[in-house]
């Protein structure tokens, strides 16, 4: 760069060379991350796409409860079986995500400007 | 031999200029560049094999580069990294047809300048001392809840209430330094747009556009925020061409 862009950085981090760095990673992760589907992989692709969607709402769903419990709104027995179905929404997802060797990164699709989903 | 386009250039082109300017400076992979006006729009280009065209740390800088050059001298629109059609002639046509929204946001974006500010820390320590600072993060959901008899399932949930109390702490810390600078935005008539935990140590990443002339004024503004948040890292970066603030949908 012709000037150095700079301006204000109190840190020790090398921030030039870690903001580029990242954004050339970006670039490579968006390749990554989309859904390649061949006759080979139909199942394992597709199931990245599905997985990412109901992991997307599984965390939805417990952000939305969690304000309802600090709320004060449940009764105990709601809060009982609502932290039952949670927990066996989460293993049942970690099983899923075993079965077809997928990793937390994998469900975390990139878009472009707008960022990681999750 | 296709073009790629750099940046679109506005204003009363002087093209002998231009074209002096444009011959010291090379585009990717060395390639000369020239200028396809259309009226008082000219687009930036070099010729490029499409299929050899990699989006690696080399080309990423020499495209940047050429946009940073002309930045100095014309009021632009930088395209993005790989933006590639396969002629002048096409170029050109392009020009013609999207001329009323290339003006429109050239003369948004005229004598003004693109800032980034990166504001990163250490979230766990962050949340840390959140924590510290208040109660109600460790109360249980309700009083019967801690009170009642051992069950696995509401123990899951006053966990995951924590949890929910932690990330709702440290947004409402986050907007708080967002309305602070916020603030300051508005005295300079800046535009903004502002993103929250885009990475695990990057708490707001956000970009300005604002005259050129007030760089020195941003500066002293994010210096003063900074000695008040010592926890935090204050990263201003600029001035860039205005990468963020081109809004337009091409029509082909």
């Amino acid at each position: 760069m012709s000037e150095n862009k700079i301006l204000c950085n109190a840190g020790t981090v090398d921030f030039s060379f870690q903001d580029i760095s990242t954004e050339v990673d970006k670039l490579k992760n968006i390749e990554d991350s989309r859904l390649s589907l061949t006759p080979d992989n139909a199942d394992s692709g597709l199931a990245k796409l599905v997985l990412t969607l109901v992991e997307l709402i599984r965390k939805l769903i417990e952000k939305q409860a969690m304000r309802r419990v600090d709320g004060g709104s449940l009764s105990d027995d709601e809060i009982e079986r609502l932290g039952e179905t949670l927990m066996k929404l989460e293993m049942k997802m970690e099983e899923l995500k075993k079965y077809f060797n997928l990793t937390d990164r994998d469900l975390n699709i990139n878009l472009g400007p707008l960022g990681d989903l999750m | 031999m296709e073009k790629i386009i750099y940046a679109i250039l506005s204003g009363k082109i002087n093209h002998g200029k231009l074209t002096t300017l444009l011959s010291g400076i090379k585009g990717i992979e060395g390639a000369d560049l020239v200028a396809v006006s259309f009226d008082q729009i000219s687009a930036v280009v070099s010729n490029i094999e499409k299929a050899d065209l990699v989006a690696n740390q080399i080309n990423a800088f020499a495209f940047a580069h050429v946009i940073e050059i002309l930045e100095e001298d014309y009021p632009l629109l930088p395209m993005r990294f790989g933006s590639i059609m396969k002629s002048a002639g096409s170029i050109q046509e392009m020009l013609e047809k999207n001329y009323p929204e290339f003006r429109n946001n050239l003369q948004k974006v005229e004598n003004k300048s693109e800032f980034g500010l990166k504001i990163v820390c250490d979230t766990e320590k962050l949340k840390t001392e959140l924590k510290s600072k208040s109660d109600a993060v460790n109360e249980p959901s309700q009083k019967s809840v801690a009170e009642s008899r051992d069950s696995v399932f509401r123990e899951y949930v006053n966990q995951k209430l924590k949890a929910h109390r932690l990330e709702e702490m440290l947004m409402g810390y986050i907007d708080s330094i967002i309305a602070e600078f916020t603030g300051f935005l508005i005295e300079l008539d800046a535009v903004k747009k502002i993103k929250k935990m885009t990475t695990a140590t990057t708490i707001i990443d956000a970009v300005f556009l604002l005259e050129k002339d007030k760089k020195a004024e941003l500066i002293l503004a994010i210096e003063a925020m900074q000695s008040k948040h010592t926890g935090l890292n204050f990263i201003l970066t600029g001035p860039w061409p205005p990468y963020s603030f081109v809004d337009i949908t091409l029509k082909q």
